[in-house]
């Protein structure tokens, strides 16, 4: 914390260049729709409502490169806009709820999620894994939106 | 548009409680990125898939066409809740560049669906026995993925364009 406070934002490229902080967030966009959608594509499966002709373990192996590719681009993107005013992101309600709902998201997608999916488990407890995912994650980008209105 | 019939679009009744609340707005806006989560991860993999670089074990036909309802689906989240948006603010969206120019990408989004539907979207049968995919293909995979980061980024850089003051009145024009 004590960094944080001795950190002056302006010497930060972020807030001083133009085009910096945008192309940024064009970064966030586009990781997080990769990370997200690829995850929903195995949460659709898992609830037996989508991507039926493939199953949930090979969909789970088909697109985990992408889904890390996406959480790449994020965990980049992220921290370099959170570095632009890492004291007014620290004491943002919503950017807390935020980090909290990622972790856990992020933890949740490498364990249970994905040893459901793999384990071609179907029924009631897969489609329960699936609905706590789509949670979490709709939970971080409604989280992330939110920064910028509390 | 004459800009007394956006102020009017934009003081109806729906634009108006969208805009004045403060929570409704970063709701529908929260939308519309959950939508693009959903749908834009979608076409990526759609468009790589048809590039030969993503689910390539998968027939292309299983990709396209399991993804299609649910693309469909967040598209018109993204779309209705873009529409709701873009009309509560449209008099200080309308001016904007940058909202011409999405509004501008939209369009070619649209002609590029009915351009390529035929012949690469509703062809997935013939793709799956071709044993390379077709130039055609892979031309629609790679416009349609420059065309939706253009989308996203116009949608973005919006936030960023500031009308320029109006030109303070000279002596001239105040006698």
């Amino acid at each position: 914390m004590a960094f944080f406070l001795a950190y002056d934002p302006s010497t930060n490229p972020l807030n001083s260049n133009e085009w910096a902080f945008p192309v940024c967030e064009v970064m966030h966009i586009i990781g997080f729709a990769t990370l997200i959608g690829t995850i929903t594509m195995v949460d659709l499966r898992l609830l037996g409502v989508g991507m039926k002709k493939e199953s949930a373990a090979d969909l789970v192996r088909d697109t985990a490169p992408w889904t890390l590719f996406g959480l790449a681009l994020v965990l980049i993107s992220g921290p370099l806009i959170f570095s632009s005013d890492p004291n007014l992101y620290l004491a943002n309600i919503s950017f807390r709820f935020k980090i909290t709902c990622l972790v856990l998201a992020i933890i949740y997608n490498y364990t249970i999620h994905r040893k459901v999916a793999l384990s071609q488990t179907s029924g009631g407890l897969a489609a329960v894994v699936a609905v706590i995912s789509l949670a979490l994650w709709a939970s971080v980008v409604f989280g992330g939106i939110f920064i910028a209105f509390v | 548009m004459p800009p007394e019939f956006v102020q009017w679009l934009q003081n109806a009744g729906l634009a108006t409680a969208i805009r004045e609340s403060a929570i409704v707005y970063p709701v529908i806006l929260s939308l519309h990125l959950t939508g693009m989560a959903l749908f834009g991860g979608m076409i990526l993999m759609t468009d790589l898939r048809l590039l030969g670089i993503a689910m390539t074990k998968r027939p292309v036909s299983e990709v396209v066409e399991g993804l299609r309802p649910w693309k469909h689906l967040g598209l018109t989240l993204v779309v209705t809740c873009g529409f709701l948006l873009a009309w509560s603010k449209i008099a200080i969206y309308y001016p904007n560049p940058f909202f011409r120019l999405k509004l501008g990408l939209l369009t070619l989004v649209t002609i590029h669906a009915l351009v390529f539907r035929r012949s690469v979207y509703r062809n997935t049968r013939e793709l799956d026995r071709s044993p390379v995919i077709p130039g055609r293909a892979k031309l629609a995979a790679a416009l349609s993925l420059v065309l939706w980061i253009g989308l996203v980024s116009a949608g973005r850089w919006i936030g960023y364009w500031e009308p320029k003051a109006a030109a303070p009145p000279t002596t001239a024009q105040v006698n």
